[in-house]
């Protein structure tokens, strides 16, 4: 499955640059050239529709490309479209807003083309927004390869919305919205003003569910444009995660400070994959592989993962390797007893 | 890639770059193709930058913050029938290019200044190039402290062709207050009273002249000479008293000449080489930036090219559209170095990376291109030259008011 990967990538066999790794030139920032893309999932009423609204209009939120993933729902409450039939819609600000009503990837493949062929404006960063039932893994499936979209888009961060009135009872009665705040990177907390008493219960809840989040306040709908758009801070924040959550759904960090041999990871990977691909909520993370100056970025959806790629410099200059693991039904010992006896039989 | 696709319609577009300033240079923002950076004794970073023509010579821009830029000093030609197009720096000490409008004319040469205190650079001494068959310098490239080596014309040297003036020269600079000639070369039968032909004109005629004159420490016995409409040639140096001929490389025909700037990518055994275009409204097109196999350098060979936005979409939208330079990977500490980005200039096309770590299949990843400048009279930006420091913070200049702009790269 990970076969691709053993070989590496491959790089101009003919003219190799010694400045380049095994991964290819190494990328300042996760993103390289390619184009972000924020997901923002949050439960029917938690304000998404509210806060990004009002982030259309910021000068940060200029050029964004709105994409309105109805997929699977009937009738989403969406104020920006009520007036028009069309998929896509120009909104002012520099910014459109699509409706994605059959498949996420058609309607991202499509929107590529129309720009191209300049049937629709320029845009320098995709949001998309997620129906309130909606589990994320899916849609970062969809950015996991080259084969699918991982050429052209970069999941810059996965972003919940809670809102502080109703946000504890869902996650009481939800799983899908407890999902929704474990994979997330960040998480924003709305309608504090109404339910002021609430935020805090709600807040210890979410950190509960999600230790490495960075937890935001947005204050009569409205947030600080940057926590919309920077992308999830690994070093920041990434790292610490160590929880048992609901659902089956546990999370740690796998750390080794010996560099590794990248076949030793992939191969771990590998096998992991094919006995429980589907298990495998998310994994990301630095590694430090032998024979790499900058640390490699690694990703995981499940049973997908879109290429690593090397970094310049090590973000938080601690050349370590730290892999979070979120996964269901499958303790951390499994994942590290499968790491230790790949390591020794390598 | 088509026409209406936004970042190669024409219109303004900033693509994974992120301006952080601009400045008009006092409000003589038409600058040349000399970019040259210092780190001056008390810290601040210093940009030095040729003016495209009178009647300014040069201006150097205090960079330390670049989203703040400031003019600290900024030069005046003693007429405006010469223009200092070009210059380079190494150290404290920088040389610039003198070339007249015509034959015959002072001051043909290039002047070295010592730059220890940047707002008062002063001369240290004038090479003197100037003749009736000479109009001075072109272009030159200092970047050891010991060589400059240009594209220049000489009193003693009179072209076949009124077109082929300028020729390669090499000057020790080692004793800067004396600078003295060391080698030339001119491509055989461009000066009169050669024993072969002079060379077949193309049909835009451009001339056999010398212009990038490129030498790295990696190779301090090569230069990367490119000749106009004579193409790009190989140079030993091993002895700088006899330059010779390791190779030769042209597209001329069935392309229109104009060989600009060779830039060699040692450790993958490529070599870029860039045209420049030279007629408004793209009628040379096509001016663009070529991928040469050097691996063997007595056979480079062409087998790619930069991709290059339509020319529908840029031709008519004022002045030139095409090649001209890109970042050089200037042997001084504050240049960026890489073989695997490549940062050019084209023109109303505006500046442009691109990721050529598959040499077959290289991809623009950012473009910049500014709406006119205030004061353009062409209705276009004419992006001409650009540098990136060794932070790849990205210097590109406008030909003719814009001045500078100074981006961060966002990719």
């Amino acid at each position: 499955m990970l076969s691709f990967w053993c070989s590496v990538i491959v790089m101009d066999q003919v003219f190799p640059s010694q400045a380049s790794g095994p991964f290819g030139r190494r990328l300042r920032r996760e993103r390289g050239p390619r184009v972000p893309v924020i997901v923002i999932t949050g439960f029917l009423g938690a304000g998404k529709t509210t806060l990004l609204q009002r982030f259309l209009t910021t000068p940060e939120g200029a050029g964004t490309a709105l994409v309105v993933n109805e997929f699977g729902e009937a009738g989403i409450d969406d104020a920006l479209l009520r007036s028009s039939a069309d998929e896509t819609v120009l909104l002012g600000n520099g910014c459109l807003c699509c409706v994605s009503r059959t498949d996420l990837q058609e309607t991202l493949r499509r929107m590529v083309i129309e720009r191209e062929r300049g049937e629709i404006p320029d845009f320098r960063r995709i949001v998309i927004e997620t129906s309130g039932l909606a589990d994320p893994s899916p849609i970062l499936q969809t950015f996991a390869t080259d084969r699918a979209l991982g050429g052209v888009f970069h999941v810059e961060a996965v972003i919940a919305v809670v809102d502080a009135e109703n946000g504890l009872d869902t996650l009481g009665w939800s799983s899908e919205a407890r999902k929704q705040v474990i994979l997330a990177d960040r998480l924003i907390v709305t309608k504090t003003d109404i339910a002021a008493k609430a935020a805090d219960a709600l807040t210890a809840q979410l950190r509960k569910l999600n230790v490495a989040a960075d937890i935001a306040i947005a204050v009569n709908g409205e947030i600080d444009p940057a926590r919309l758009t920077e992308p999830a801070s690994m070093a920041r924040n990434l790292f610490v995660a160590e929880a048992e959550h609901s659902d089956g759904i546990s999370s740690f960090v796998l750390n080794e400070t010996k560099p590794i041999k990248w076949t030793t990871f992939s191969r771990a990977m590998e096998t992991l994959i094919t006995l429980r691909g589907s298990d495998l909520l998310r994994v990301k993370g630095f590694l430090d592989v032998e024979g790499c100056k900058g640390p490699v970025l690694v990703q995981f959806v499940q049973h997908l993962a879109p290429p690593p790629v090397e970094l310049e410099t090590w973000p938080d200059g601690n050349r370590a390797s730290r892999v979070v693991f979120i996964t269901r039904n499958m303790p951390e010992k499994q994942v590290r007893d499968l790491f230790e006896a790949v390591k020794a039989l390598a | 890639m088509s026409a209406k696709d936004p970042l190669h319609s024409g219109e303004p577009v900033s693509w994974n770059f992120k301006l952080l300033s601009q400045n008009n240079m006092s409000g003589f923002g038409g600058m040349g193709e000399g970019m040259a950076m210092q780190i001056a004794k008390d810290g601040r970073r210093i940009m030095w930058l040729a003016h495209e023509s009178a009647p300014k010579n040069f201006t150097g821009v205090d960079v330390t913050d670049p989203r703040n830029p400031k003019v600290i000093v900024q030069t005046a030609l003693p007429h405006a029938d010469v223009r200092s197009n070009s210059l380079e720096m190494s150290g404290d000490i920088l040389a610039v290019a003198y070339q007249t409008k015509k034959k015959g004319m002072q001051p043909a040469g290039f002047e070295l200044f010592d730059c220890s205190v940047p707002e008062n650079p002063k001369s240290i001494s004038f090479f003197d190039c100037s003749g009736p068959t000479s109009r001075g310098v072109h272009q030159l490239w200092f970047c050891d402290g010991e060589y400059v080596h240009m594209a220049a014309g000489s009193p003693d040297f009179e072209a076949s062709n009124p077109n082929d003036d300028q020729f390669y020269r090499c000057i020790d600079v080692r004793d800067p207050s004396k600078p003295r000639e060391i080698g030339r070369w001119w491509l055989s039968g461009t000066r009169k009273g050669d024993n072969v032909a002079p060379p077949p004109r193309h049909s835009l005629d451009k001339g056999y002249r010398a212009h990038n004159c490129n030498v790295y420490p990696q190779r301090p016995d090569r230069m990367y000479l490119c000749y106009l409409d004579g193409g790009m040639y190989i140079m030993d140096i091993a002895d700088k008293s006899q330059p010779k001929v390791i190779s030769h490389w042209t597209n001329s025909p069935p392309y229109t000449g104009f060989t600009h700037t060779a830039v060699p990518l040692f450790d993958r055994g490529l070599i870029l080489v860039t045209e420049e275009s030279t007629e408004d409204n793209a009628k040379d097109w096509p001016k663009l930036i070529w991928m040469l196999d050097a691996r063997d350098e007595t056979h480079p060979v062409s087998f790619s090219t930069l991709p290059m936005p339509p020319v529908d979409a840029y031709k008519n939208r004022g002045g030139r559209f095409g090649s001209h330079n890109i970042h050089e990977n200037v042997p001084v500490p504050t240049s960026f170095k890489s073989d695997q980005l490549v940062f050019g200039t084209f023109f109303n096309g505006g500046m442009r990376a691109f990721d050529i770590s598959n040499a077959y299949q290289p991809k623009e990843v950012a473009a910049f291109v500014p709406p006119a400048p205030n004061g353009s009279k062409l209705g276009a930006i004419q992006l001409n030259d650009v540098y990136v420091d060794e932070r790849q913070i990205v210097y590109t200049v406008d030909r003719f008011s814009g001045g500078l702009y100074i981006l961060e790269c966002d990719f």
